[in-house]
């Protein structure tokens, strides 16, 4: 899915004449520095919308994340009342399995970077 | 296998066919609900967009597929494990579009508590909320009567059975609360 790691590779190599002896012991340098891209943690959080009914975002919310009823209509109850609700966090690649199946559903998902953490 | 099945008004329902089946058109090429996907990697938004109309076009078909010639001599429509979570999605998607398109001069709190009166609207709102409100029923039913199929997920194909009674098999889900065995 997204990109998950950038490795750029650093090697600092001395220039040898060919057929002559190394003056000092290799000096082949081999530097890797890893950069993680932005890969987590990473909010699906779900938006208020004035169409799809309570009983049907409980539903979905069951049905994607497999929360047990009052965790989906805490949720629900949040979306509706707030405007919007942070319901996983996560992993980026995850977090977009995730934020596809709401759209699957066609409830309003995004994701967010969680700059928190 | 449980299912569901539900006796329509032929003449209120028919007259509302010809603009779900517009709306859902209208879905074959645009996503039903508000889509933001700027924190999706671009190469992938593509494959994303086409992957969510596709889902929708299966939707769609679906849900036309119950106002065929059996439901214009019966007048019924039937929900049972195979169709119920994609007619709920289809409803919703057909929902999403007639808000935004034909009730958008509607406000959403009206829209929220259920409190417009048909009588108060004027012609060509009518038939869309009615569209509305009917799909709306629709899905409340499914979820009412067919939830726990749903979150169960797909029937899968059935394993062969070597001869034993299958009499009861998968028409009691209570047999399994119980704690009864089977076979």
């Amino acid at each position: 899915m997204s990109s998950a790691l950038s490795t750029p590779t650093m090697r600092a190599a001395e220039p040898r004449l060919a057929g002559s002896r190394p003056m000092v012991a290799p000096a082949e340098v081999e530097q890797t520095q890893t950069v993680l891209a932005p890969q987590g943690p990473w909010r699906v959080v779900v938006l208020n919308d004035p169409v799809n009914s309570m009983s049907y975002v409980v539903l979905v919310f069951r049905k994607v994340f497999g929360f047990a009823e009052p965790v989906a209509r805490k949720h629900m109850l949040e979306v509706h009342e707030q405007g919007r609700s942070i319901v996983w966090s996560g992993l980026r690649e995850q977090a977009e399995l995730y934020a596809f199946a709401l759209q699957q559903w066609h409830l309003t998902a995004i994701l967010e970077s969680d700059e928190t953490n | 296998m449980k299912r569901i099945e539900v006796k329509l008004s032929l003449s209120v329902v028919a007259p509302l066919l010809d603009l779900i089946k517009a709306s859902g058109d209208v879905l074959e090429a645009q996503i039903a609900a508000p889509l933001t996907l700027d924190d999706i990697d671009a190469d992938f938004r593509d494959d994303w967009k086409s992957e969510l109309l596709e889902g929708q076009h299966e939707e769609m078909q679906a849900l036309l597929g119950l106002f065929n010639s059996d439901f214009f001599i019966n007048g019924v429509v039937a929900f049972d494990e195979d169709n119920a979570e994609v007619i709920a999605r289809a409803c919703s998607a057909l929902r999403l579009r007639l808000r935004r398109h034909d009730l958008k001069v509607l406000d959403d709190e009206q829209l929220e508590s259920g409190g417009v009166e048909l009588e108060n609207l004027n012609e060509a709102l009518q038939k869309p909320y009615m569209c509305y409100v009917f799909l709306g029923t629709i899905q409340e039913l499914i979820i009412q009567h067919l939830d726990a199929a749903i979150l169960r997920g797909p029937v899968e194909p059935a394993e062969p059975d070597f001869g034993n009674s299958s009499d009861d098999a998968h028409d009691n889900e209570d047999d399994d609360k119980d704690g009864n065995a089977r076979g």
